[in-house]
């Protein structure tokens, strides 16, 4: 049977409509949910359905917005925030580290707050330096929270229903470049559990664990190389808390080359975790250095054709893969 | 509305003498004073303790002087009802919860403190009594009006209460929660406890008007002043806000003017740094809540030396017990750390939620370039 297919923000969009359904606590806040554009298309029309009581273009206090949320989860509801773009979440930071993530610890386990906050990296089209950011290593920082950076249109419907039905607050980092990508996504409210790796594509040589919006760009790398006969094994972790690091493990033991792809800044980031965590259990196994694709070290810039510099795609890829075998082959 | 501030009371000086007990009835009045009593016994008794013992090893912030407010709250909220508290927590605490030993065990760290331990005296919850607090400035009162939020949206009469210093107006989030609670108007009562010092940093130092109500007024909270050690006038003002909400009149504000005549934090004195001068100390002390009324009490009848005796044994027993019950309970240990900062089952996805093949993904998608914006 055909598979129906849904683009990425139209799976988030039914994701809600369905969570709405499913229980009458679900609410969703953020800046114009109630627009016609509705960000991007992920909430358009839900404001027809269920109302402003549940889809509440909020004021534009993204402080308040995450505590509201936090007092209201304790009152018994289920929201889900959402930011047009992260950047502007970090007026929440407050809220996220202080109340929101320590919440359930300092309360000795006794009182959860399910808070659901989807955040927009936007990328391309001059976006610069405060429309682009992609911040999810700050928040795998943070004890708990969950996050998950879904890469495709299954997994941001999926993850996004388990988030607002589970009990622990979840950040998801959607990266715009996906929002128009079609995937098989099943009708029905399904869950894609946290702390499930997927491997999108199976190899012998080099294991590729590519994050949230470079997922789509490592695959083809993939497949470019194959018809250079390399093999390469794309590991997507889905979510980074938490992190579901023995698949990861299983697959660097097959191939024994770790390259991580990572949408964030280069420094202290995802990348670093990833790397270490591997060589931590198998760093004497492995046949060349790891190595790590991220942004530079660097705020991003508007112009396109710094844009272009800035941001790695299929070709930095595979030259990062080459390179590894280069020096391998080299060892061996 | 009536022009208390600060330097105001300061100007006037002298003892206050307009406490009434109009609209009290007698047990109203032995109840508050019963409270008022028992706290400020527990939190002198805790001072006592604090060193050389140290078994207390976390920042207390003692709230003598400041007991008109959690005392009137103790009346006036049902157990539906939410109630946010500041870092001054312990009268709070007492309001809602009621359990005097397992906040003593929970300042001594043990497994069987309100929170095991884990919390500690400026962190200390009762999710089943709907009490919270926490120490940064105005996040619970943000929060606060998220619960208001939540009730609303849920048709429930249930009012939220939430208790903070003149310095939470120093915060942004503080102006966003109350000009949303206004536009919402939502059940939420927001208490200032103006004690005019956010530690040692005065109120005109740090804003440009030192009265609260004026400001909330502008935007759109009933807002109500009083003096705060007056602890008939808290009540009738608490007791008003609290029908006004209940009745879905919106959200309220009401400033008392008190002072915490005891240090920031800890049992230590603190007065070698000299931020409060000694004539405001000794108005306060002359008007300390507890006196008051107490002065009104005999005069009235209601309060003799043998009632007061009596008080006293039971506060003084009460507490005794809640040391011994502290002090005897076992340390926590063996902490599962995943466990305590994340739940690790969700029952509600259990039963909602469907599974699929997560293995199976279109391999032939394409990912696009964002249009514009």
């Amino acid at each position: 049977m055909r598979m129906r297919e849904l683009t990425y923000s139209a799976a988030i969009r039914e994701g809600l409509a369905q969570a709405m359904d499913l229980s009458e606590k679900v609410i969703v806040l953020g800046q114009l949910v109630d627009s016609k554009a509705g960000v991007f298309g992920t909430t358009s029309g839900l404001v027809d359905v269920f109302g402003t009581n549940r889809v509440q273009d909020f004021p534009v206090a993204e402080g308040l917005m995450t505590s509201s949320a936090i007092g209201a989860a304790l009152a018994g509801m289920r929201p889900v925030l959402v930011h047009q773009r992260l950047d502007f979440m970090l007026y929440s930071l407050d809220a996220i580290g202080n109340w929101l993530s320590l919440w359930r610890f300092k309360s000795n386990g006794l009182s959860d707050v399910p808070v659901t906050i989807r955040a927009v990296v936007g990328k391309g089209w001059g976006q610069g330096p405060q429309h682009s950011k992609s911040l999810h290593a700050w928040f795998t920082h943070l004890p708990g929270l969950r996050v998950a950076m879904p890469s495709t249109a299954q997994d941001a419907k999926g993850l996004l229903l388990e988030s607002i039905f589970g009990e622990v607050p979840s950040i998801i980092v959607e990266d715009r470049s996906l929002f128009s990508m079609t995937d098989h996504v099943p009708e029905k409210p399904y869950r894609v559990k946290f702390g499930e790796a997927c491997v999108r594509c199976t190899g012998v040589d080099v294991t590729v664990v590519a994050i949230g919006g470079l997922v789509p760009a490592s695959i083809r790398a993939a497949k470019t190389l194959g018809f250079e006969s390399v093999s390469v094994e794309v590991v997507d972790p889905r979510t980074l808390t938490p992190l579901d690091i023995d698949t990861i493990l299983n697959s660097v033991r097959k191939t024994r080359r770790l390259l991580v792809v990572d949408p964030g800044w280069r420094s202290a980031g995802v990348s670093a975790e990833l790397i270490s965590s591997v060589c931590e259990r198998l760093g004497t196994d492995l046949a060349c250095n790891p190595k790590r694709v991220c942004l530079p070290d660097s705020h991003t810039p508007m112009s396109y054709s710094l844009e272009k510099e800035y941001y790695p795609d299929e070709k930095t890829i595979v030259n990062a893969v080459l390179s590894m075998l280069q020096v391998s082959v080299g060892d061996t | 509305m009536q022009e208390i501030t600060h330097s105001e009371l300061l100007k006037v000086g002298g003892r206050y003498d307009a406490l009434s007990l109009d609209g009290l009835t007698e047990n109203d009045v032995r109840s508050l004073y019963g409270f008022m009593l028992r706290l400020r016994m527990c939190e002198e008794q805790l001072q006592e303790e604090y060193h050389p013992a140290d078994e207390m090893r976390c920042p207390v912030h003692f709230c003598i002087g400041q007991e008109a407010v959690p005392a009137a709250l103790s009346l006036i909220l049902c157990s539906s009802d939410y109630l946010f508290s500041h870092h001054r927590s312990h009268g709070y605490f007492l309001a809602k919860c009621g359990e005097m030993k397992t906040l003593f065990a929970e300042l001594y760290g043990r497994s069987t403190g309100a929170n095991g331990g884990i919390a500690g005296s400026q962190d200390i919850s009762m999710h089943t009594a709907k009490f919270y607090s926490g120490a940064i400035l105005a996040g619970a009162v943000a929060i606060a009006t998220g619960a208001a939020m939540g009730i609303q949206l849920q048709g429930s009469d249930s009012v939220v209460a939430v208790g903070f210093g003149e310095g939470a107006g120093d915060e942004g989030v503080f102006w966003e929660a109350v000009s949303f609670a206004a536009l919402r108007q939502m059940p939420v009562i927001f208490i200032c406890e103006n004690n005019r010092y956010a530690t040692f940093s005065e109120h005109l130092k740090r804003q440009s008007r030192d009265n609260i109500s004026l400001k909330a007024e502008a935007f759109g909270v009933m807002s109500s002043t009083v003096f705060g050690n007056d602890v008939a006038a808290v009540y009738r003002a608490l007791r008003a806000a609290h029908s006004h909400a209940k009745c879905g009149g919106g959200p309220v504000l009401v400033q008392t003017y008190t002072y915490r005549s005891c240090s920031h934090v800890g049992p230590e004195d603190d007065s070698w740094i000299g931020y409060r001068p000694k004539p405001e100390l000794e108005y306060w002390k002359t008007n300390c809540p507890i006196k008051l009324l107490e002065e009104k009490m005999i005069t009235n009848g209601m309060l003799n030396q043998t009632r007061k005796s009596e008080l006293v044994r039971q506060s003084d027993a009460e507490i005794q017990e809640a040391f011994k019950y502290a002090k005897s309970s076992p340390l926590p240990s063996e902490v599962n750390w995943s466990w305590l900062n994340a739940n690790p089952s969700s029952p509600l996805a259990d039963v909602l939620l469907g599974a699929i093949d997560v293995t199976s993904f279109d391999e032939g998608q394409e990912d696009t370039l964002p249009a514009p914006y």
